[in-house]
């Protein structure tokens, strides 16, 4: 009832509205890889696989009659794709993960067995879009697809085989092709994001203190803490597990994906150029140049598959524990290169980047300038509780470096490349941020 | 039409434990007495409690606050006699309250008749009614429960010139249910108490009834298969009693006391109670969720004890170490509050006096399954007084009234069993009764207001089944209780700032939130998520009607 080809003429433009389309400008050339079509009445879905400039896309349309007016489209525009002709009439076409009714035609295509009442879109990623069943299972699209085992699929799995609990795992995976379209998973109902209840420590250690410049008059009222350990909503306990379960992921990892020999020259010399990108005065040069000496000259432990992308908000706290997401990597980057291995401390640099980042962002929020000596204190407090934690769990030998000295030489070393990375990013996208990564740089190499 | 829901009143009641001792002096001795709290039934009734738990008022040398018992049949003489129980338990009864005493089944004073006799010799008529051994070396797998002040579960006798077995202090001989005459000896005890008018009893202790080698004497099968028999034994000749059990385990444990539903009613649920002032101060709801999520389904017919203070410490044995040190290092800065393992604090100066957060945890208790359980005093935020020794720091007198002795005793001051409160903030003269009872705006009565709403849904709230709900603000804490066609929404803020959430209720779309203190309609839930704002600690009691019976009201 739907000729699908007539689609295709409203897609140029439609594409560049979504987050996941990579490109800036409309594709110059647009070819349908795959296509199927669900259903033979209202409302049909339309599965499409999109080749467009080099990149390929997965493109779900719902298509319901035009006097319908469905409220899930109601103030999504973004979502409209076009005005067509079909047999049954004259009809809308859209995007059809927003459809509730369609949501559950998807998920039958990806797992027939599982049953589903109701459905509802998560906040859409970058790569990807997510919709919840019944609160109970969570279908992870991937709309930017690429030929090869996606990272989050075969990940995902890996870690699950080796018996590592703190992944969701997997149901069931969509394959057509050489592509991976979907992947299906237990839902953390009750989960939240570790950046949400890092700020929530952090907002109630700030909330403890009155920076105003007039003292309170009392005979003996207790000063508030300055140690965030004393703090009613202290992290450390929550690092120290998050640093475990870190260091158990790390330890499956090694062995789904096997330990290589490390090249600490080659990643100095890798980190060395983005450095060497940088404006002249965000580092001390000569610091990093130090930095970059103690990684050439050391034994940095294996090398191994690894999260890629590992930050707070990539972990969730659930009521059994933190769990970790998402090993697409960075999606932007090429396959190949997302799956290359590399040093566990760079995920842990990862994270301890992050807890900066909390520290900064709070503080930030409170535009009170009193508060970094306590926002420094927290951020060290709870860097030492995680690397307590995933020392304790990773274990010093089997994926990390001999000597315990030669782990900090080797973190700094990636923290230094991360947060070169944040400062491009941040200057690019968010410059009110670039105070964050370029405040850390200075720390680090003037450190050296 | 709703049908009515089964059940039994404990799983609905709210309790009201009472020391004999502190509540109120009848005869103006300086002590507390059971006349005392005949006269102040109008207050707990008034309050809007269901059932007094009495801490033990039986004949006892009081080395271990009345736990120690020398004679089950008689009451502690300054405490008044069995004329005066049965008085308080007919009056309970006229009123439509109930009753429950605390029994210890595992042991008794080393006064006892009973092991006066056992001591004398090895072949006495009562011999064999302890648990005597020439060796101290026996059981070693048993946990020492008192670390403070015992240093082995044996004591020498030097009379019978053995040794004797005790899991609580060396005054406290265990008595031995592999004694056919000890089982029915206290069988007895129980079902003269019961013909007497009490309710029920709150077993002390259950879980260290046996002693077998090879195990570490806690939970053992003989120990169910007594509780189970007692249980019997009082379903047929007392239907409708309730056996309380302390068992300090972790929930996975606990459970087994519950049997197939044919064991204790009711147990107390330990690690849920720290966890929520945990949950309070990190200002996040993980502490709480994740206790809940280990706690397994109880048989039908029964009911967890839920309470945020006891007469007792919080207890720390059951949580792991890092949640110890948390404990200590939060609630109890000055080292004079650690006892044992515990820490003994009244609720208000636990939450530093900060009602907001005091509302809150009351919201907790009365919303999350099961029957909460109140400590005298707590109820107009009463404190505590560290500097007396032992437990006593927080079983100082009820105060009363702003007048001599907080209105508790007109006694000589020096002849209180305990000094009342007398500091600036928690004393006497500004926390009590009567001063609450005469301003609207008290804690008091705000703990009258959040009871009536309780009991108007104590079915859903007694019976109800509870659904945790996904939150991405850690902070909140929300959950659905439901009964049948009826459901609660309870959304909790445990954070001292305002906070939002959106929850996901598309699958009840249609209802209307109605708030319960004020009856006032909410917006109806819709297939969006359904946003909530919340003030610094603040909590909503919703009932989710249908629009047609919102638009009625």
């Amino acid at each position: 009832m739907i000729d699908v080809p007539a689609l295709l003429p409203a897609l140029p433009e439609w594409l560049p509205r979504q987050r996941w389309y990579s490109g800036q400008a409309e594709p110059t050339s647009l070819t349908i890889v795959d296509q199927e079509i669900r259903g033979d009445d209202f409302p049909v879905l339309v599965r499409l696989l999109l080749a467009a400039d080099g990149f390929t896309y997965q493109v779900l349309v719902g298509v319901r009659s035009r006097d319908e007016h469905p409220e899930f489209l109601r103030g999504r525009d973004q979502a409209f794709i076009a005005d067509i002709a079909t047999t049954r009439g004259d009809a809308i076409a859209y995007d059809a993960v927003l459809d509730p009714e369609l949501a559950l035609v998807i998920l039958d295509a990806v797992a027939p067995h599982e049953k589903a009442e109701r459905a509802r879109l998560m906040g859409a990623e970058q790569s990807n879009s997510s919709i919840v069943y019944d609160e109970r299972i969570i279908l992870k699209l991937f709309r930017r697809v690429q030929r090869g085992h996606n990272p989050e699929v075969e990940v995902t799995e890996a870690l699950a085989r080796q018996g590592f609990t703190s992944v969701a795992e997997p149901l069931a995976t969509q394959q057509v092709g050489e592509y991976d379209l979907a992947i299906l998973q237990p839902f953390l109902a009750g989960a939240t994001e570790g950046w949400a209840l890092a700020l929530t420590s952090l907002r109630d250690l700030f909330g403890m203190h009155d920076t105003s410049s007039i003292p309170i008059i009392t005979l003996d009222a207790p000063p508030p803490p300055t140690d965030p350990g004393q703090a009613g909503g202290d992290f450390a306990g929550e690092a120290a597990r998050l640093g475990a379960m870190t260091g158990g992921m790390h330890v499956a990892l090694g062995d789904a994906f096997g330990r290589e020999r490390a090249d600490s020259g080659s990643w100095a010399a890798s980190i060395a150029k983005q450095v060497d990108a940088l404006e002249p005065g965000d580092v001390d040069p000569r610091g990093a140049q130090a930095i970059l000496d103690q990684l050439v000259g050391l034994d940095p432990g294996a090398a191994i598959r690894v999260h890629g992308d590992y930050h707070l908000g990539q972990v969730l706290r659930t009521d059994a524990g933190w769990f970790v997401l998402d090993f697409e990597g960075e999606p932007a980057r090429p396959l190949e290169e997302r799956r290359r291995a590399s040093s566990p401390l760079k995920d842990v640099a990862g994270m301890l980047r992050s807890f900066h980042y909390a520290s900064a962002v709070a503080r930030t929020e409170r535009d009170e300038g009193a508060l970094e000596g306590l926002a420094a204190a927290w951020e060290n407090r709870n860097r030492q509780a995680f690397m307590r934690g995933y020392m304790r769990a990773a274990g010093p030998g089997s994926i990390l470096p001999p000597d315990p000295e030669c782990v900090g030489a080797v973190l700094t070393a990636f923290e230094l490349e991360k947060a070169v990375y944040e400062l491009g990013y941040e200057r690019a996208f968010r410059p009110e941020w670039a105070h964050i990564p370029l405040s850390a740089l200075r720390r680090l190499t003037e450190a050296s | 039409m709703t049908e009515a829901p089964e059940g039994s009143w404990f799983q609905r009641a709210v309790f009201y434990e009472v020391l004999v001792r502190g509540f109120f002096d009848s005869n103006n001795d300086g002590t507390g007495d059971i006349r005392g709290i005949t006269e102040r039934l109008d207050h707990i009734q008034w309050l809007g409690a269901d059932c007094i738990w009495l801490l033990p008022f039986f004949q006892s040398p009081l080395r271990d606050g009345g736990y120690d018992i020398s004679d089950f049949y008689s009451i502690l003489p300054e405490y008044g006699d069995l004329a005066d129980v049965v008085e308080l338990v007919e009056e309970c009864h006229r009123r439509g309250l109930r009753i429950i005493a605390d029994l210890v089944m595992n042991h008794t004073s080393d006064a006892h008749a009973w092991f006066q006799e056992s001591r004398q010799d090895r072949t006495n008529p009562k011999a064999d009614w302890y648990v005597w051994s020439d060796e101290d070396t026996r059981y070693p797998d048993a946990r020492i429960i008192f670390v403070d002040t015992e240093r082995s579960n044996w004591s020498w006798d030097p009379v019978r010139e053995q040794f004797y077995w005790h899991r609580f202090f060396s005054h406290q001989p265990d008595l031995n249910y592999d004694n056919p005459e000890v089982q029915q000896a206290m069988l007895d005890v129980v079902r003269f108490w019961l013909d007497v008018g009490l309710d029920g009893f709150r077993l002390d202790a259950v879980p260290y009834l046996y002693e077998r080698d090879g195990s570490n004497g806690e939970n053992l099968t003989e120990t169910h298969d007594f509780l189970k028999r007692l249980r019997k034994e009082i379903d047929g000749s007392h239907p409708g009693t309730v056996m309380l059990a302390e068992a300090n385990q972790w929930p996975a444990d606990v459970v087994d006391y519950y049997g197939d539903g044919d064991e204790c009613h009711m147990c107390f649920h330990f690690p849920l109670m720290p966890r929520m002032f945990m949950a309070v101060r990190r200002e996040q709801r993980y502490p709480i969720t994740e206790i809940l999520a280990q706690t397994p389904e109880i048989p039908e017919g029964c009911q967890w004890g839920i309470f945020l203070r006891n007469h007792d410490e919080l207890t720390l044995e059951m949580v792991t170490d890092d949640e110890r040190d948390y404990m200590y290092s939060e609630y109890a800065r000055d080292p004079r509050m650690k006892r044992n393992i515990g820490i003994g604090r009244r609720l208000a100066p636990l939450v530093d006096n900060n009602r907001a957060v005091a509302e809150l945890l009351h919201a907790l208790l009365f919303s999350l399954p099961g029957s909460p359980v109140l400590y005298y005093g707590d109820e107009i935020g009463m404190g505590d007084n560290i500097y007396l020794g032992d437990r006593d720091g927080v079983r100082t007198p009820m105060q009363w009234t702003p007048d001599r002795n907080a209105g508790f005793s007109k006694s000589d001051f020096a002849q209180l069993y305990l000094p009342p409160l007398m500091d600036p903030v928690y004393g006497y003269q500004a926390v009590n009764v009567e001063a609450m009872q005469r301003d609207p705006g008290s804690f008091l009565h705000w703990m009258q207001r959040v009871l009536q709403v309780r009991r108007q849904h104590g079915d859903v709230l007694g019976l109800g089944s509870l659904e945790i709900l996904s939150a991405e603000n850690p902070s909140v804490l929300a959950f659905l209780r439901q009964l049948g066609d009826r459901i609660m929404l309870c959304v909790n803020n445990l954070s001292r700032f305002a906070q939002p959430v959106e929850l996901h209720l598309a699958r009840l779309a249609g209802k209307v939130p109605v708030e319960l203190f004020g009856r006032v309609p909410f917006p109806p839930i819709g297939d969006l998520p359904y946003l909530l704002t919340l003030g610094g600690h603040g909590f909503y009691w919703f009932e989710l009607v249908d629009s047609q019976s919102a638009r009625n009201q």
